[in-house]
């Protein structure tokens, strides 16, 4: 066992000098994306809804052969553990499907962890109150045992709601809520804080969580005091190959991007919606950098000089005004000349510059 | 955006109102049903059947162990989870006992120690009423303003292990009548401040939420209701995960009301002593009046959490060797940690009662008193026969004829069991002085192939030499094999131990084998003999120090001692051939004993990384499809899009350029349909269209777009990074190798 782990990280290290080494081998390829015909984002998008899906059938029978493994999870879900789904393709579906056959019994909540942001407390709140409804619906005579009814649960603190559900105000151990979230690894709880507020969730008494990862490292955002003590996984592999369709909404499609067209033309959109001195601003900008296109920038001063020389604008303070604005739209950079000047530039290529150019003088 | 035909036509389809749901944070999916809900396990599933009946080993019989009614099936499945609670109930009650224990005496000297610093406080003198109303601090002596400080060192660099410990120590000193407050290093962060400790101090002492934290609320609640009459105890879990700032503020604080409230605080120090000096400035460490107390280590704990739960088995579960090697490496090369360890083990239990259709059978077999086994007339005949075809039974049946009777097999399940764990323990006090763990000892105890090759070479020897009673011969008798380091070891050691120690010993093991007659009533004998000896001995040593002794009867003693403990010795080999007989070897012991070792594995660490990268890299072994499966390592423009894509990435280095990738990407996709008519990069627009007029002919668009979308599910993976600024035509690959 000691030689296999002693291989295994030798071969680690040693597929990550091989890929080194091919990177800096001089083979490296220097074919730019913008030498393939892209298709406009438009059209791209549009034909990414399309796709014509692959092995529907063996998705389909894969993600049948989990159900014979619901009653054990729920064997699982009941001993204490957390549920964690690994392995890759979209588990949204059948996260879904398993709370709502298996888990009818109690309420089940959803938590979309791909979406930007998520507000946590608001998910607390909303876990209080889907437990509180529990414990009605289940006693005839509430006020005695549940304390506290008065004030609702939006005016509580974290901690307070955090001890609702972990029990310490009713004593009823047959009663919980599930909470199921998809990709608590995603954008909107990666962050530390709300992971650490995740496995306090987890811990409470009257909660079982069911979640999902996708990324490889997902485990590195959780200690061991997360992981054996709140959490409490109990990881399964389950493989779904089904589309990340509405995990990767968010994504940029990789060929959309970075592709010199596409940044010149979200310029000139943002360009027509400023004043017309604010654009012929960045056209002495613009013109500059395809004359000087081995300097660093323009700098401030010579920009200034110009603009004042052409009218477009009265002061400094006017032009500030407008370079403000353009680095709000990232149209404009501002770079330290090795000189110790202020620098502008545009980061575009000299030929989307050109392009760009060309679009606002017609 | 839609989702796509794939999700649509399966059973797990999206109807537009949970597409609603898609794109809100969070939703309630459905609320508990009406019916009363009883406990969540006893969901009938109607795939329960095959699941249930059919462990690992698959039975010809199946048609019969089917012929169980559904209710039976879900009955047994109850008896299950319920005997599943009760056992684990038990092992956990067991465990929580243990370290009560071990730490028993810390935690009475700690009691002691604050009671002393409380009186001690005291003395400084009383406050008059208008003093202690004030809400401003009170300083009287220079003294006064040292807060009692006890530095618990934990020996352990896993905090995890230890949050337990204090929680519990914070119990006991409640009970004792303080006033006790847990904090933890979550307390103390950099951005709630003092506001933050403080908070978490009133809500644990005043047990009503409060949003202003100030400490005078703290002070007028000490002084009212006869609080006064205790000592106010805080614990903070582990003083080196602590915002220092915040720590330092919060003792200044305290220090100044020490006369109103006089707080004693505990801390747990994983590292040395000069903890507290490196995370507080020297105006705070003066104000502390530090004393220490030291925890057992965490191996001492292991030894007695595996003594309790494996070794004299609480609840009757036990484990394979298999399992415990995996348990033992996880625990000492991966983990280290005995929280992690015994997660293992309930994972590995309820595994046990989620597979084994008679695990059942343990509750009555081990927890309750009357269990004389159980009453077969009340096992309907499937489960009866299901008993009858696990592996071990058959086999047993073949060799020897005597158990023919269920119960009976039972009972004596239960009785080699008890023996095993006598000699294991036998073992283990005779190791105790060479540092020998018993987490190795049992893991050795625990092998099938050992015990199996021992007997074997036994029987050989033992039809030599029937009667087996020369002490030369015994090491040729109970041959150990090297496998048996730990044994051995142990064995050794009796060999060498002086008479007082050998007598310890062998009291010792008077006690543990009760059980077991003959070979208590040899020990008996053997101490009777020790005993006998050791006066001798030391009469003659005391005779020593008057006069000087012939070397000859020097000699006589030390032969004669090195006969008991070569008595001892063999004795302890005998026990360990004819009665240390590994769980896996016993009839049945499927029943108690958990041997999936590869499951456990999965269950408790899952490898994202790895696993995730295998899923693509050999999608088809486990999409399971005739039209990729037969290709071997090749690619073929059937497979999964993302798939072909993270296998083409193996080929570059640690970047890869977009433009290359894709343009592989789309020859592989290609590939079957044109094969060789690549077309190439400068292909002109028209020639295109007019390919993509060609039905079967995916166009460049589509081309792209599943590209795209394949690389975002490479992204969503963390296996590559997307392109960045600086280099915008090449997206890092982040993994490399499994």
């Amino acid at each position: 066992m000691e030689i296999d782990g002693e291989e295994e990280e030798f071969g680690f290290s040693r597929n990550y000098f091989l890929a080194k080494d091919l990177a800096s081998s001089g083979k490296k390829s220097t074919q730019k994306l913008s030498d393939i015909d892209l298709v406009d984002e438009q059209e791209l998008r549009a034909a990414a809804s399309n796709i014509e899906p692959k092995h529907e059938k063996e998705i389909v029978s894969l993600m049948n052969s989990y159900k014979s493994l619901y009653s054990r999870w729920v064997f699982e879900l009941g001993c204490g553990f957390g549920l964690l789904m690994y392995g890759f393709g979209s588990k949204k579906a059948l996260l879904e499907d398993f709370a709502s056959t298996a888990l009818a019994e109690s309420s089940v909540v959803v938590i979309n962890g791909y979406l930007q942001s998520i507000n946590i407390k608001q998910v607390v709140i909303m876990l209080a109150e889907v437990l509180w409804d529990q414990f009605k619906s289940k006693r005839k005579t509430p006020s005695r045992s549940l304390p506290k009814a008065q004030q609702p649960f939006n005016s509580r603190s974290m901690d307070d709601l955090l001890a609702f559900l972990d029990g310490s105000e009713v004593k009823d151990n047959d009663c919980f809520v599930c909470v199921v979230i998809h990709n608590i690894d995603g954008p909107g709880l990666r962050d530390p804080e709300t992971q650490q507020y995740l496995a306090r969730i987890a811990s409470c008494s009257h909660v079982r969580m069911i979640a999902s990862i996708d990324h490889v490292n997902a485990p590195l955002s959780w200690d061991k005091k997360m992981v054996h003590t709140q959490f409490n996984w109990y990881w399964h592999h389950v493989p779904t190959f089904a589309p990340y369709n509405v995990e990767g909404m968010f994504f940029p499609l990789i060929l959309a991007h970075g592709s010199s067209a596409q940044s010149a033309k979200t310029a000139a959109i943002v360009l027509q919606s400023l004043t017309p001195n604010a654009q012929s601003v960045f056209k002495i900008l613009a013109e500059y950098q395809l004359s000087h296109p081995e300097e660093e920038g323009m700098p401030v001063d010579n920009l200034y000089a110009s603009a004042r020389e052409r009218f477009l604008v009265s002061s400094q303070v006017t032009l500030n005004s407008h370079l403000t604005e353009f680095k709000d739209h990232e149209l404009v950079k501002m770079r330290r000349h090795s000189d110790g000047q202020d620098c502008l530039c545009i980061p575009l290529a000299s030929e989307a510059l050109e392009k760009l150019l060309s679009e606002m003088n017609q | 955006m839609a989702p796509s035909a794939a999700v649509d036509d399966s059973p797990f389809a999206s109807s537009p109102e949970t597409t609603e749901n898609h794109l809100q944070p969070f939703f309630v999916l459905h609320k508990a049903c009406s019916r009363k809900a009883e406990r969540v396990s006893t969901v009938p599933v109607k795939t329960r059947r095959r699941i249930d009946l059919c462990p690992s080993p698959p039975s010809a019989e199946k048609p019969e162990v089917e012929s169980v009614t559904e209710d039976d099936e879900i009955g047994y499945m109850n008896l299950r989870t319920e005997s599943f609670e009760i056992v684990w109930t038990k092992i956990e009650s067991t465990i929580k006992d243990v370290l009560r224990n071990i730490n028993a005496n810390v935690f009475n000297e700690i009691h002691q120690w604050v009671c002393e610093s409380f009186s001690t406080i005291r003395s400084f003198g009383e406050l008059t009423f208008r003093e202690a109303t004030q809400a401003f601090p009170i300083v009287s002596h220079a003294s006064s303003k040292q807060l009692f400080t006890g530095l618990v060192l934990t020996k352990n660099m896993e905090f995890v292990d230890d949050l337990l410990t204090f929680k519990e120590l914070g119990r006991h000193l409640k009970s004792q009548g303080c006033h006790v407050a847990n904090l933890s290093s979550l307390d103390f962060m950099a951005k709630s401040g003092i506001g933050g400790c403080l908070r978490s101090l009133l809500r644990q002492f005043l047990a009503a939420p409060l949003d202003a934290a100030d400490i005078s609320i703290l002070a007028s609640w000490y002084r009212e209701q006869g609080n006064c009459d205790n000592p106010v105890v805080v614990i903070v879990d582990d003083i080196e995960r602590c915002c220092g700032s915040v720590l330092s503020d919060f003792i200044l604080m305290f220090s100044e009301w020490s006369l109103k409230v006089p707080v004693i605080l505990i801390m747990g120090v994983t590292t040395t002593l000069d903890a507290p000096r490196n995370i507080l400035p020297s105006n705070v460490l003066q104000c502390l009046c530090p004393y220490k107390f030291t925890l057992g280590t965490p191996t001492e704990r292991m030894d007695a959490v595996i003594e309790a739960v494996l070794v004299k088995q609480c609840s009757g579960f036990s484990v394979s060797h298999k399992v415990a090697l995996f348990m033992r490496n996880y625990f000492v090369r991966q983990d280290g940690t005995l929280t992690s360890f015994i997660r293992a083990l309930k994972i590995a239990c309820v595994q046990h009662f989620s597979m084994e259709p008679l695990s059942f059978i343990l509750k009555g077999l081990f927890l309750e008193e009357d269990g004389q086994g159980l009453q077969e007339e009340l096992l309907p005949q499937a489960i009866f026969k299901h008993a009858f075809d696990l592996p071990s039974y058959g086999r047993y049946k073949i060799e020897e004829q005597k158990f023919e009777s269920f119960g009976h097999c039972l009972s004596e399940l239960k009785r080699l069991q008890s023996q095993w764990s006598t000699v294991v323990l036998c073992l283990y006090e005779a190791g105790k002085g060479d540092q020998i763990r018993l987490l190795d000892l049992l893991c050795e105890a625990l092998d099938p192939a050992t015990y199996n090759c021992r007997i074997s070479d036994r029987r050989t020897k033992v039809e030599k030499d029937p009667t087996g009673s020369s002490n030369d011969s015994w090491h040729q008798q109970y041959p150990l094999s090297r496998r048996d380091h730990f044994i051995c070891q142990a064995i050794r050691k009796v060999r060498d131990l002086p008479g007082a120690q050998l007598y310890k010993l062998l009291k010792r093991w008077e006690e543990l084998t009760v059980d077991i007659i003959e070979i208590h009533e040899k020990l008996k004998e053997l101490k009777s003999l020790v005993k006998v000896e050791n006066g001798r001995s030391s009469k003659q040593d005391m005779a020593n120090s008057f006069k000087r002794h012939s070397s000859r009867s020097q000699l006589n003693i030390v032969k004669e001692s090195k006969a008991l403990n070569e008595k001892a010795a063999t004795l302890i080999e005998c026990m360990v051939g004819d009665y240390m007989q590994p769980v896996e070897c016993l009839p049945l012991h499927e029943i108690v004993c958990f041997q999936n070792v590869e499951k456990l594995q999965l269950a408790l660490i899952g490898d994202p990384r790895r696993r995730i990268q295998v899923d693509l890299l050999e999608s088809y072994k486990i999409l399971r499809c005739s039209c990729c499966s037969r290709s071997g390592h090749s690619l073929l423009p059937s497979m999964h899009d993302t798939s072909i894509l993270y296998n083409l990435a193996q080929e570059h280095g640690d970047h890869i350029n977009l433009h290359d990738w894709y343009q592989s990407f789309k020859s592989k996709v290609l590939s079957s349909r044109s094969k060789g008519k690549h077309k190439s990069k400068q292909s002109p627009l028209p020639k295109k269209r007019k390919d993509t007029n060609e039905p079967d002919k995916p166009c460049e668009a589509s081309i792209q777009a599943r590209f795209c979308r394949a690389a975002t599910e490479l992204q969503i993976t963390g296996l590559i990074r997307m392109p960045t600024k600086r280099r915008p035509d090449y997206v890092q690959r982040v993994a490399f190798g499994l």
